[in-house]
């Protein structure tokens, strides 16, 4: 089965953390996933300037080795992203703001039609967020 | 295509997210996807009349709603119930349908994905 | 036709579940995850509107958010699962509705 799954809280949420058990299980139990995509406070997950406690868990950076090893598509809404500073190097560059930009491969920023794009070729369109 | 019904029960005034899912919808419209989206909660809140967005240095979100039809989004719906405990009544000038809890349940079922925001 | 509803917020301070046990059609699924584990803490009302509702809906529930929670005993009814049991159950109904 297809699945779209999309992400709307942060990496410090306990529902990011359970969208990604929810992905690995799903290619585990040998199902397709067609898109990530991330909105609202979900865009924080691609950020690569997040800094967390060596006792603590850098969930952005298990979804980008997820996303790697698996060679999925992992799409960020720009224009959620933009309003809470998760830029890339072009946004960065665009804007001019300070840095090369936040968000890097395997992540890529594009706008929501991405995500019906997601939802019309998949079975299922899961959403994750909230607490 | 699959059709998706956005359900929406933030008022316009709590953050980002009744304007984050009237985004979705319309993004939808433009992309011709058949959208419709239910009102329930304090989602109803944003169909009122008299609010002054500018108070709170907010954009106005009725003039988004006023958009939908222009995308092709006319299947409007908003839960009674929800109406009921509020007090309140949505503005005449967007044609929204009133529908029951029961009615509701139908309602959800009737399309390919659904979303609550 | 059939919704799998996702809840994940705390009946106790949020009016989510409450508004999503008033829109389900007969054959719809429940799953309880994060927070909304709590409804099924025993003596709890909500818990026993839960077993009562399961006579026309299934509720299910995501075993990890149940253990670290410390809630042990599930009521007949009502399933405790993994990871791969909530694919499967998403799989299982034409839809999900997550209540963001």
């Amino acid at each position: 089965m297809k699945f779209a799954i999309t992400v709307f809280s942060p990496p410090y949420s306990p529902s990011s953390r359970r969208a990604l058990r929810f992905c690995e299980a799903a290619l585990a139990g040998s199902h397709e996933i067609v898109r990530l995509f991330f909105y609202q406070d979900g865009v924080y997950n691609a950020s690569g300037a997040i800094v967390t406690s060596q006792d603590e868990t850098n969930l952005g950076h298990e979804w980008t080795r997820f996303i790697e090893s698996n060679s999925l598509d992992a799409v960020v809404c720009i224009a959620a992203a933009l309003k809470r500073g998760v830029l890339d190097e072009t946004e960065a560059r665009r804007y001019q703001r300070p840095g090369d930009g936040v968000v890097n491969v395997p992540w890529a920023l594009s706008g929501l039609g991405q995500l019906h794009e997601a939802a019309q070729q998949a079975d299922r369109f899961i959403a994750f967020g909230g607490s | 295509m699959k059709s998706m019904l956005i359900i929406s029960r933030q008022s316009p005034w709590s953050g980002p997210t009744a304007r984050e899912a009237l985004d979705i919808a319309l993004a939808g419209g433009a992309f011709d996807i058949p959208m419709a989206i239910l009102f329930m909660d304090d989602g109803v809140f944003q169909l009122c009349a008299g609010q002054h967005a500018a108070t709170l240095q907010q954009k106005d979100l009725t003039a988004n709603l006023q958009a939908l039809s222009l995308f092709g989004i006319d299947d409007l719906y908003v839960a009674q119930s929800s109406l009921a405990a509020r007090a309140v009544q949505p503005v005449e000038t967007l044609s929204v349908k009133r529908v029951s809890d029961s009615e509701i349940a139908t309602l959800i079922n009737r399309y390919d994905h659904t979303i609550t925001l | 036709m059939a919704t799998l509803h996702l809840h994940s917020f705390s009946p106790f301070t949020d009016t989510r579940l409450a508004s999503g046990l008033r829109i389900l059609s007969s054959g719809d699924g429940v799953l309880l995850c994060g927070d909304a584990v709590y409804a099924l803490q025993p003596g709890c009302a909500i818990r026993e509107q839960l077993v009562e509702l399961t006579s026309t809906c299934e509720v299910i529930a995501l075993a990890e958010d149940l253990e670290s929670r410390g809630i042990d005993s599930l009521p007949a009814t009502i399933r405790s699962i993994d990871y791969a049991q909530f694919v499967e159950a998403c799989a299982r109904y034409d839809r999900t509705n997550t209540w963001l």
